[in-house]
């Protein structure tokens, strides 16, 4: 039943993560406690095993590419591909694939939580005065009435871990080949409605079922307790 | 056990947000120099549970209004001027305060200033000579105001660092905040006489945005009766 829970809370923050630009869904896949080898204490003649229930073995976030939305906003970017921005947080180095852009009031480039989104020195970006005509070409270059103001870091992230505010951590390596920045375009949430409400009604299903068990050993122990009581 | 219930509350606060923008954006679509609204969402804290990180639910982030140019509709009247590129006509409002607008629908008040269809005067203010035909006022692309013949003025168009920033105080003005950064002279925007820029709400996307809004806020509010369910089922274990 708590597995479930879990589960069930996991599927709650997805679908209400529907509409937040480059989330991504967790799912959680489930293993057995190890099981046991009941034997009579007195013959030492083996019964038979007895499982302890489930836990949850590990949450893999799904990174599949989310469908890219066009917007026509020339601070809106798409990355098409498995990179991720990279944006400077107060603890360090965050990862994102949010590009829902701003700019601060100094011309910062900062993501929408107001974080300041580096280049490949790890510097922050200046756009100060070209807000409203940013090019951005896909391979991160950024220009505005014809100078380059700055390139994008696009890095890859091997076992990405989410943080919150989009962000993820984990460890960061070179840009993957073939990651292109769409402008004009967000990558939409990857959750899949239908496939989270299947999730959802299964997982229901489930934990029902579970309740139901747990009903029975307890009217098992009651019956085992009333007919023990009757004999004396 | 309960954050799953907070997370799809969460999620229904966020959806509603985007409706409310959205519903905003519609009700403008006939609205001169109207800008639709850009609304963010980002996830929220992860906690494990069990050993499994669990997020609790999203939340919406005002990232000011859209940036793309109405189409412009041609009406004839000399007082209607749109901005041609980036910026801000800049006015004063009845409190004192200056703030920014891009409905350039003028009319000319009882002293012969030039203001907006809600009164607020022209910074720096224009004012026609007494006497003046307002149809024979022409207003050059770099916003020289000429009134029989004689220079008036100069209307200014004015822009900003972060036009995300700036704070909708109504009647289709916005003011500059810190975040926005302080007017300083546009860039590279001309003015353009005897048209008026449209409202940029496309109908459209911003019915698709709406009902993907709905479908959204539906799916949470189910989460939420599932939730609920869950807490019936384990009251019910004790009976």
């Amino acid at each position: 039943m708590l597995t479930e829970l879990v589960r069930q809370d996991q599927l709650a923050n997805d679908l209400a993560n529907a509409s937040t630009p480059g989330y991504k869904t967790d799912r959680s896949a489930q293993s057995t406690f190890g099981e046991l080898l009941l034997s009579n204490s007195a013959t030492a003649q083996p019964i038979g095993s007895l499982g302890l229930g489930v836990q949850i073995a590990e949450t893999k976030t799904d990174m599949s590419q989310g469908p890219v939305k066009q917007t026509g906003e020339p601070l809106d970017v798409a990355l098409q591909g498995p990179g991720f921005l990279v944006v400077k947080t107060a603890t360090g180095t965050a990862y994102t694939r949010d590009g829902q852009l701003a700019v601060d009031a100094n011309g910062g480039l900062m993501t929408s939580t107001g974080l300041p989104v580096l280049d490949a020195q790890g510097a922050p970006i200046n756009v100060a005065g070209h807000a409203s005509d940013l090019q951005i070409a896909p391979d991160g270059t950024i220009r505005g009435g014809g100078k380059t103001l700055g390139k994008l870091a696009i890095a890859s992230l091997t076992t990405p871990s989410k943080l919150g505010d989009n962000l993820f951590t984990g460890t960061a390596g070179a840009a993957p080949a073939g990651t292109t920045v769409q402008q004009g375009a967000l990558e939409s949430s990857d959750i899949d409605a239908a496939r989270v409400m299947v999730d959802m009604i299964t997982s229901l299903r489930a934990y029902e079922s579970s309740q139901r068990v747990i009903h029975s050993i307890d009217e098992t122990l009651s019956r085992g307790i009333d007919s023990a009581g009757g004999m004396s | 056990m309960p954050e799953g219930i907070y997370a799809a509350a969460a999620g229904m606060a966020a959806q509603q947000a985007q409706l409310d923008a959205v519903s905003n954006d519609i009700a403008n679509v006939n609205t001169a120099g109207y800008k639709s609204e850009r609304l963010g969402f980002h996830d929220l804290v992860y906690q494990a549970e069990m050993g499994a990180p669990v997020g609790a639910g999203a939340a919406p982030i005002d990232l000011g209004r859209t940036t793309a140019a109405g189409s412009l509709n041609d009406t004839g009247n000399p007082l209607d001027v749109a901005i041609v590129g980036a910026g801000y006509f800049q006015v004063k409002r009845a409190d004192g305060t200056t703030a920014l607008t891009r409905n350039g629908q003028f009319q000319v008040d009882g002293n012969g200033s030039i203001v907006t269809q809600t009164g607020e005067r022209l910074v720096p203010p224009i004012t026609l000579p007494k006497g003046t035909d307002p149809s024979t006022v022409t207003i050059a692309s770099d916003g020289q105001v000429t009134a029989g013949g004689a220079a008036i003025g100069k209307i200014s168009i004015v822009d900003v660092t972060n036009p995300g920033g700036l704070l909708s105080v109504g009647n289709n003005l916005f003011a500059a905040t810190a975040s926005s950064g302080a007017p300083a002279a546009a860039r590279g925007s001309t003015l353009q006489q005897g048209a008026i820029e449209s409202s940029n709400v496309d109908l459209a996307s911003a019915m698709t945005d709406m009902i993907e809004a709905q479908r959204g806020f539906q799916f949470a509010s189910r989460m939420i009766a599932t939730q609920s369910q869950l807490l019936d089922d384990a009251n019910q274990l004790v009976r």
